[in-house]
């Protein structure tokens, strides 16, 4: 077991290298440099003149050889230092982690919502396993689930908040309202996110539903659940105290996994919300080759995903046993 | 891990985050003093807002709308009304030694935001410092200015290394910034303190937020100058302006040709289109390709395109076809007589035969949003023998390839044509006078005695002279067609009188809201 934890750690380490890698040399692989403005958009106007440019290149050292260039990054992101941004004027870290809030907050609100209903659903369909209920659910739930996450989110946006002006039609807040108290505040953050939330949520679904579903039915089938219905137990008995606590194991694993790619999903639906987490920034950013940014970005986003990967790994190893005595077998 | 404890870490970790989204607007929010209109005239105006950066002159982002934001907080020795430079931090100002020598003198009631008076120190700084750490957006460079010197208290001296007359504006749009602020700050670019935003103009930024893009302005109690109309300018993101402005949302807005209708009958709305000085033109490669650099090719380009059609159909109407003589007509120095190409294809057709050519073929390079305009111009070159293949990219691709000359034909559009005329010197005869080619300049052109006069009109003070000789020099722009200006645009705005009237343009820039004087009490 020790083993193989320290060969996992060393996987992890390889993985990350690469990926700083690449994140340094792609965006330099993009013709174009940031301080360069010929072409604007109107009312867009910049005022870079050729000496100043040339002077941005020297400050922040894009002028030096690219190895030199490579080494100063490498050494500067394992003091955890990402540099600052050659746009936002701001350390790389700071602009990121102040977006990240909002991002994550997309992500875990989506995720319960979605983990909860798909998990109720799942044990709905399970229960009623091959009659109507569970047939029409499934069919549905598989439909739904593949459109899109931003495509949902365009039709919500026009529908609830252009056409029938339910919600906001961007943002994540009432900007210069005056609230009362913390609360009306909440409301306001909660109501801005109800549209991207659903649409994050809804494209979720369809993989909670299948998991739980398939997770109810097997511990359905298990031997202390007969002999609970045996001795009479209720039916919500059965699923609160039994079915649920026990279907749940697999389900939250898949929570962590799945995290990752959320992330990414939640950078389409940002930009249709002009929600003001890292899609915004990451789409500008390579716009506008602010190379800084570009890489504290993927990198952010590749430790995020492999740390949920990692999560997943140990929290699957302690709440399943079984997989425990494999991997024993594995590495003998 | 237990089951149980797993889930109390989940829900400790929805908790953290929920409490940090509330919180990081919380911030912030105890610059809403209670209402009180006081003396202006209007309370507060909503614009279009996002993010363009902390508007200190060092750290807003290099887009107009971050400039003249910095613009409201700090002043200038001069300033720009409709019609020309106006007094402003200088009271009143002569040039005098032939051009070399300005001397401004400088307004006594003046203090900064933070209670400091405003000393002829702070301009002497102020011009030290920005040419040491130039600002980022600045008309000046070391090369310009010989010397700044304090004559007494309220008078101030700038040498300049050689006579030029678009100096003036040039000082005269310098940022003043406060010594007793910036003289310990080594790193200027860093400094985003509320103090690097302590300037001498008529308004206090009292909020800003990167994340939202949101701003607020609020009027500075003990400014100098006008009366502002205006108590708090708020600066709000919109995702669909038009949808903003009808629900209310921002007082002021740019519309679509049309979308006019909606507004044009009302007279809850006012409609004002806006000076032509923002525009595309296409530049000709005229020392890698042989072709280009016959006149005539260059002339048969442009009698092949009409640009009313390019007009009509990109922008709905709203612009004005490209003068080849490449001042726009809205430029003060705008000469109406040059060589009018009015769309003739047999004329076109006919030049390209007097040099011996029947078809020709040349790539075009655009950004990817003037593919529509460059598929026009194909048709359009098809019908006098000549065949594009169009090649786009994105914008910074597409620049860098301009700047490295990799390119026939390219298309690129930007503002900045209202502009001091010596940008004429920085595309056309670039190479001769700085020892550099331009970026942004005619590569492999070179007019002698274009060159002679671009020098002469620096030189001449005398503003009536100057006006001829630029004629002159647009005379054989339009000759020699080193580049076709393609159209300048002219967009509308619109806004509501009854929330608020007083907007202006300056006389060398296309936005209301960029303009101060749009807040400010007038005559």
């Amino acid at each position: 077991m020790k083993k193989r934890g320290k060969s996992r750690i060393v996987e992890y380490i390889v993985t990350l290298l690469i990926i700083i890698t690449l994140n340094f040399i792609l965006p330099r692989l993009m013709p174009g440099d940031p301080f360069l403005f010929l072409s604007t958009d109107q009312g867009q106007d910049v005022m870079y003149s050729e000496e100043q440019r040339q002077q941005y290149l020297e400050y922040y050292g894009l002028n030096k050889p690219i190895i030199e260039q490579y080494v100063l990054y490498l050494s500067k992101v394992i003091r955890g230092d990402m540099g600052l941004s050659l746009y936002y004027n701001e350390p790389v870290i700071n602009i990121i982690l102040r977006r990240l809030v909002w991002t994550f907050f997309l992500v875990i609100m989506s995720v319960i919502i979605s983990t909860i209903i798909g998990m109720i659903l799942g044990s709905i369909s399970a229960w009623h396993r091959n009659s109507w209920v569970d047939k029409i659910l499934y069919f549905k739930l598989i439909i739904l689930s593949e459109i899109p996450s931003f495509l949902l989110g365009l039709i919500l946006l026009f529908v609830f908040a252009a056409g029938l002006n339910l919600f906001p039609l961007s943002g994540a807040i009432t900007h210069y309202a005056e609230f009362d108290n913390g609360w009306e505040k909440v409301i306001d953050v909660l109501h801005h996110a109800v549209l991207p939330i659903i649409a994050l949520s809804v494209t979720r679904l369809g993989g909670t539903y299948l998991l739980g579903r398939n997770s109810v039915i097997s511990v359905l089938n298990k031997d202390y659940i007969r002999t609970g219905r045996a001795k009479g137990l209720s039916k919500v008995r059965i699923i609160g105290n039994y079915v649920i606590r026990n279907a749940l194991l697999p389900v939250i694993t898949q929570v962590f996994l799945s995290l990752g790619g959320l992330v990414g999903g939640a950078i389409l639906v940002e930009n249709v919300f002009a929600y003001p987490g890292l899609g915004h920034l990451m789409r500008e950013s390579v716009m506008i080759r602010d190379y800084p940014l570009i890489q504290g970005i993927f990198l952010t986003v590749s430790i995020f995903v492999l740390t949920a990967n990692y999560l997943a790994d140990l929290i699957y190893v302690k709440v399943d046993p079984r997989i425990k005595n494999n991997s024993d077998t594995e590495s003998q | 891990m237990s089951k149980r404890s797993l889930l109390s870490l989940f829900l400790l970790i929805i908790f953290v985050f929920v409490t940090m989204v509330v919180d990081v607007d919380l911030i912030g929010q105890n610059v809403f003093a209670a209402e009180n209109t006081g003396d202006y005239a209007v309370n507060t105006i909503r614009l279009s807002g996002g993010d363009y950066g902390y508007p200190s002159p060092y750290a807003h982002y290099p887009r107009g709308p971050g400039g003249y934001k910095r613009n409201l907080i700090f002043d200038s020795l001069l300033e720009k009304s409709e019609d020309g430079l106006i007094p402003w931090l200088a009271r009143d100002y002569q040039v005098i030694n032939g051009g070399k020598d300005y001397l401004f003198t400088l307004r006594d009631d003046v203090v900064w935001h933070d209670g400091e008076p405003f000393t002829a120190e702070d301009v002497k700084f102020s011009f030290e410092y920005g040419l040491e750490h130039p600002l980022v957006w600045s008309d000046l460079s070391k090369d310009d200015i010989e010397s700044v010197a304090i004559i007494n208290d309220n008078q101030v001296l700038i040498t300049a290394v050689s006579a030029n007359c678009s100096l003036l504006s040039n000082i005269g749009n310098q940022r003043i910034i406060p010594e007793h602020i910036w003289k310990d700050v080594d790193v200027p670019k860093e400094y985003n303190e509320p103090a690097a935003v302590v300037g001498t103009g008529p308004y206090i930024l009292t909020d800003y937020n990167k994340e939202h893009g949101t701003y607020r302005f609020d009027a500075f109690e003990d400014f100098w100058g006008p009366q502002q109309n205006i108590k708090t300018i708020l600066f709000v993101p919109v995702s669909e302006a038009i949808l903003a402005f009808e629900k209310g949302e921002i007082d002021l807005t740019d519309v679509s040709p049309d979308l006019l209708g909606r507004y044009e009958s009302n007279p809850a709305y006012k409609i004002v289109q806006q000076p032509a000085l923002w525009g595309y033109r296409l530049i000709i490669n005229m020392k890698d390709v042989d072709v280009l650099k016959d006149k005539n090719v260059r002339q048969a380009l442009v009698y092949a395109i009409d640009q009313q059609e390019l007009i009509e159909k990109i922008e709905r109407g709203a612009a004005v076809a490209g003068s080849a003589g490449i001042l726009p007509p809205d430029h003060v120095y705008y000469n109406p007589d040059v060589k009018n190409y009015q769309y003739n294809p047999d004329k076109a057709r006919e030049l390209l035969q007097e040099s011996g050519y029947t078809s020709l073929s040349f790539e075009l390079k655009v950004p990817t949003q003037s593919v529509r305009m460059a598929e026009l111009i194909k048709e359009q070159f098809a019908r006098v023998g000549i065949e594009i293949t169009i090649i786009s990219a994105d914008t910074k691709t597409h620049d860098s390839r301009i700047n490295k000359n990799e390119y026939e034909l390219a298309i690129t559009g930007h503002g900045g044509w209202g502009g001091e005329p010596d940008y004429l010197i920085d595309r056309f005869a670039g190479e001769e006078l700085t020892g550099t080619p331009s970026a942004l300049g005619a590569v492999g052109y070179n007019n002698e005695q274009l060159n002679s006069l671009l020098i002469q009109q620096k030189e001449e003070f005398n503003s009536e002279n100057r006006r001829k000789l630029l004629y002159q020099v647009q005379t054989i722009l339009a000759e020699d067609v080193p580049e076709i200006p393609l159209y300048y645009t002219s967009g509308y705005s619109v806004y509501r009188p009854e929330k608020y009237d007083g907007w202006m343009f300056m006389y060398d820039h296309h936005s209301l809201s960029h303009s101060k004087l749009s807040y400010l009490e007038r005559k």
